[in-house]
């Protein structure tokens, strides 16, 4: 009686973590695969990006999981911080820096190309700090809510 | 505290979403700006060869264009700068065009020895090309290559052949000098005068002679230049000075030795 009442708590507290965690897999998956797909004819003049999109793709889904595993407790926010930061490295890495220079050979002629996105890449880490604020704002208040509770 | 989270996730929001619209518009406009070269075409003007490179840019995107700059820069074999040339485009604002031309001028009307010797050498130059424009004020885009172009020399192969007199009286004798080139450019015909003069081995003048020239493009030339000297001044040998007068280049004298 005990065991099937420990098997509904647990059933009902991790099946819709799964189904969550199941679903953000598949929609954080996504623009990944899209995007290597628009990748893919340009590989050539980017060889460093499909190993590294894979191994970003895979420690951010694991983040991801665990993070969702996590809710409810401080280790929730810690890993949204940590998803927040690999996301900010692997966008300065493979945007390398804000400047993406190719050499492009055409015939006899090499064609160098630059492309500054310091711009972009300034928007995309502001947005990757603002993540890392909000989830440490998150844990303090997740901190203090705690606190609160124990003294009443 | 649960305002400031709710405000930071509303800033991180509206920030992802302007990121992914200006990133996909960016991406769109870039693909619908054409930049397109037309037909080199050569043309002279006061003793420069100016070779003059239609640019076309179509900017059918979301965003303006500005600050295009091309720059062209052409030097010798050995790395000596001939000529730099830029053009400027302030603006090229969405949904419009620029036809504009690129200008590279290169000064043959000069008379030092490396001018000289394009006119009667062969050789290849080096360019350096850049094309650098900011795409919506925010992106800088620079594509710049390095290539070579043959140079065909106008006077290739410039040579004096055996030189002949013809007897006139006691005093006087006929030179006949004969001359040769062929004319290597691609760009230009030699169109003007050749003044020739005649110096003996003591540096004494003998006489002069202007000849017409006019040699199109990738034809040679044959021809010989006749004067009367003073017969006691014939020393067999000497020097033989030409100046060029012509409507792409004035040069002289260039000295060669005959006999």
């Amino acid at each position: 009686m005990v065991k099937k009442g420990q098997t509904k708590t647990f059933a009902r507290k991790f099946v819709p973590r799964i189904v969550k965690a199941a679903l953000l897999v598949v929609v954080t998956y996504l623009p990944f695969y899209f995007l290597s797909a628009f990748i893919e004819p340009f590989q050539s003049f980017f060889p460093w990006y499909e190993p590294l999109t894979s191994i970003f793709a895979a420690v951010f889904i694991i983040f991801l999981v665990v993070g969702v595993f996590t809710s409810g407790t401080i280790y929730q926010y810690m890993f949204g911080v940590a998803r927040a930061l690999v996301t900010m490295i692997f966008f300065i890495y493979t945007l390398n820096g804000g400047i993406i220079a190719l050499a492009v050979p055409i015939e006899e002629v090499t064609i160098n190309i630059m492309v500054d996105l310091r711009v972009i890449l300034a928007m995309l880490v502001l947005v990757c700090l603002l993540g890392i604020g909000k989830n440490v704002v998150q844990a303090i208040h997740f901190v203090a809510g705690k606190v609160e509770m124990k003294e009443l | 505290m649960r305002y400031a989270v709710r405000a930071l996730g509303w800033a991180t929001k509206i920030l992802w979403i302007l990121i992914i619209v200006f990133s996909a518009t960016a991406v769109y406009s870039a693909m619908n700006v054409r930049i397109s070269f037309g037909q080199p075409q050569a043309y002279l003007s006061s003793g420069f060869v100016v070779l003059s490179i239609p640019l076309f840019v179509n900017n059918s995107g979301f965003y303006d264009l500005s600050e295009l700059n091309m720059t062209v820069d052409v030097m010798d074999s050995n790395g000596s700068l001939l000529s730099a040339s830029s053009t400027f485009v302030a603006l090229i604002p969405r949904s419009s065009s620029v036809d504009t031309a690129h200008n590279i001028s290169i000064n043959l009307d000069d008379d030092t020895s490396q001018v000289q010797f394009y006119l009667f050498n062969d050789t290849v130059f080096n360019l350096d090309m850049s094309l650098k424009v900011e795409f919506a004020r925010a992106i800088p885009f620079q594509v710049s290559m390095n290539t070579t172009i043959p140079w065909g020399a106008p006077l290739y192969n410039f040579s004096v052949g055996q030189t002949s007199y013809n007897y006139l009286n006691l005093t006087h004798q006929e030179v006949i000098i004969p001359i040769s080139f062929e004319n290597h450019s691609p760009y230009f015909g030699v169109d003007g005068f050749m003044q020739v003069e005649i110096y003996n081995d003591n540096s004494e003048f003998l006489g002069s002679s202007v000849s017409g020239l006019n040699v199109p493009s990738h034809s040679s030339y044959e021809g010989q230049v006749e004067m009367i000297v003073d017969v006691s001044k014939i020393t067999g040998s000497g020097e033989v000075h030409f100046y060029f007068e012509t409507s792409t280049f004035s040069i002289g004298p260039v000295v060669m030795p005959y006999g």
